[in-house]
């Protein structure tokens, strides 16, 4: 460089040296020298700026470029400050934010770490609430086709509000008015503050559970827009969307109007509009019951009226002149008629039971006993016979036994006794004495003889030689 | 109650359709007085619907549970 330009080669001379003492950084200490300058110059400022190429990563930070036609700045966001936001940032959007800047040293890059972000012109809640309702539009959440009819008369109203709140008073205070014997569950729920909106969530889910309820209202009395934010909130839109039951929204004031009124069946511009709409007055239900009475008993009477003029012109009909003559004629052949046939009926009965009567004459004189006697009679007789019978065989079985006793006695050995022959017989007369032997003198013998028996004693015996 | 009516709202549409058809129409006497018996049952079946909810307040709590509200919400606040 000095030796192009010599017009400067003297005075160059004199610095030299201490220009010469040259201080050599690493990278590091320079990226740290510039990270230290640029940290403290820049360590709260605002920009104004549009945000693109806008990611939010899994961690939960936001990386972004904030740029105007003539520049661009990296940007991140933390995920603590992310979830404060109330809107969704995007990309093309005009926002202002407030950071600070950051040197990222491996890459020699700076950033902006930003700390909050609002949208330029809209108020952040404005646009969030835009942003929300546009999201859930796209979506069909709040299709008019979504919109279910209320219940005339429901069976059981639910309420999703807090207890502390006006819009529980007003609802009370306007039902009991109008219909005082409603039924109503309260499912309490914060509705404005952290996690307000998750609780009017869960509580419009659980609610409409509950056996017999078939309407919910869900709201707040009024509040500034912060008051009334939980009613913008995502959740609550779809747990109001998702309701088997139809829900009613009653949401701050007329004024007020909140994505909860958007995905509602109905919106109700206050608490106490919302107990007006969710049923009818009493007396008007009882009155419009008792004239539908009134025109059904009148209707009803007239039809019968009007046949009943019908049956009489007709009845004027020359068609029909002398059709009661006519009809009494009838009757008068038809008592005629019935006379006859009872009379028949009755002469027919008598003469059945005369027959019956003399049957039984009949069978009462075929006695039985008469009969008897006959049988009896005969059976004497024949009992007679049968004795002369007996005896005459008895007699002559008689006359063959002596007969036979007879031609026995011939035979028999007693028989020469007769003859003047006779028995001896021992003491005992069980045996016979053949021979003298048998007996010694002394002994006592028994003699039968053709008539009676001795008893003999033996004197001697003789005419044995052994 | 009666199962040939579905609700409230089915029954008045129901007695509105009755009332209309036995005004209008040049009904049998027969049919008018099936008619009207049907319209008797059902304004019946609403006049016992309107009076028969009790008035009463529950609070449904976080368990799921109802309990009855007690004296913080009685509905005779003279306000």
């Amino acid at each position: 460089m000095s030796s192009q330009f010599d017009l400067f080669a003297e005075p160059e001379q004199e610095p030299e040296p201490k220009r010469r003492e040259r201080r050599i950084l690493t990278v590091s200490d320079l990226t740290a020298h510039i990270r230290g300058v640029l940290e403290n110059t820049y360590s709260d400022v605002w920009v104004e700026a549009e945000i693109s190429n806008c990611r939010l990563w899994n961690t939960g930070h936001l990386y972004f470029t904030l740029k105007d036609p003539g520049a661009q700045i990296k940007a991140v966001m933390f995920r603590s400050d992310v979830r404060a936001l109330k809107f969704k940032p995007e990309d093309g959007l005009h926002v202002i934010v407030r950071g600070r800047l950051s040197v990222y040293e491996p890459k020699g890059e700076y950033q902006i770490v930003c700390e909050r972000m609002e949208p330029h012109g809209l108020g952040a809640l404005q646009l969030a609430f835009e942003q929300l309702k546009r999201r859930l539009q796209a979506e069909g959440l709040f299709d008019v086709s979504r919109k279910r009819p209320l219940p005339a008369l429901p069976r059981k109203i639910g309420i999703v509000t807090s207890l502390d709140g006006a819009a529980i008073r007003d609802i009370i205070k306007v039902l009991g008015r109008r219909y005082p014997n409603a039924h109503l569950v309260i499912r309490p729920a914060r509705v404005q503050g952290d996690g307000a909106a998750a609780e009017v969530a869960r509580g419009i889910r659980d609610i409409s559970k509950v056996a017999g309820i078939d309407v919910v209202i869900v709201g707040r009395g009024g509040g500034s827009v912060e008051d009334l934010w939980a009613f913008n909130d995502e959740a609550v839109a779809r747990a109001i969307a998702g309701s088997p039951v139809p829900i009613i929204s009653a949401v701050g004031h007329e004024v007020d109007v909140t994505i909860a009124d958007f995905a509602a069946d109905v919106r109700a511009p206050t608490p106490s509009a919302a107990a007006e709409i969710v049923v009818a007055r009493k007396e008007d239900f009882c009155n419009h019951i008792e004239r539908l009475s009134q025109r059904l008993t009148g209707a009803v009477r007239g039809s019968i009226a009007r046949l009943e003029s019908r049956v009489h012109l007709l009845n004027r009909r020359p068609g029909f002149a002398g059709w009661s003559a006519r009809l009494a004629l009838r009757g008068r052949h038809c008592a005629e008629t019935t006379h006859a046939l009872r009379h028949a009926a009755r002469a027919s009965l008598s003469h059945r039971i005369r027959a019956f009567q003399a049957l039984r004459l009949h069978l009462e004189q075929y006695d039985l006993r008469r009969r008897l006697g006959g049988v009896r009679a005969r059976l004497v007789g024949v009992d007679a016979m049968l004795r002369a019978a007996a005896t005459h065989r008895q007699h002559r079985a008689e006359a063959r036994l002596r007969t036979c006793a007879a031609s026995l006695d011939s035979l028999s050995p007693l028989a020469v006794l007769g003859r003047g022959y006779a028995v001896v017989w021992d003491d005992t007369r069980t045996r016979v004495i053949r021979s003298a032997s048998e007996v010694k003198p002394g002994d006592e013998v028994r003699v039968t003889l053709s008539e009676g028996e001795l008893t003999c004693e033996v004197v001697k015996t003789d005419g044995l030689d052994n | 109650m009666d199962s040939t009516i579905k609700d409230f709202e089915a029954a008045i549409a129901e007695l509105e359709t009755i009332v209309k058809k036995l005004e209008d129409g040049d009904l049998a006497l027969e049919k008018s007085l099936e008619l009207y018996e049907r319209g008797v049952q059902l304004s019946r079946f609403c006049h016992t619907r309107l009076e028969e909810a009790e008035k009463r307040i529950e609070i449904l709590n976080e368990r799921g549970e109802l309990r009855p509200a007690g004296a913080t919400f009685t509905r005779d606040e003279s306000k």
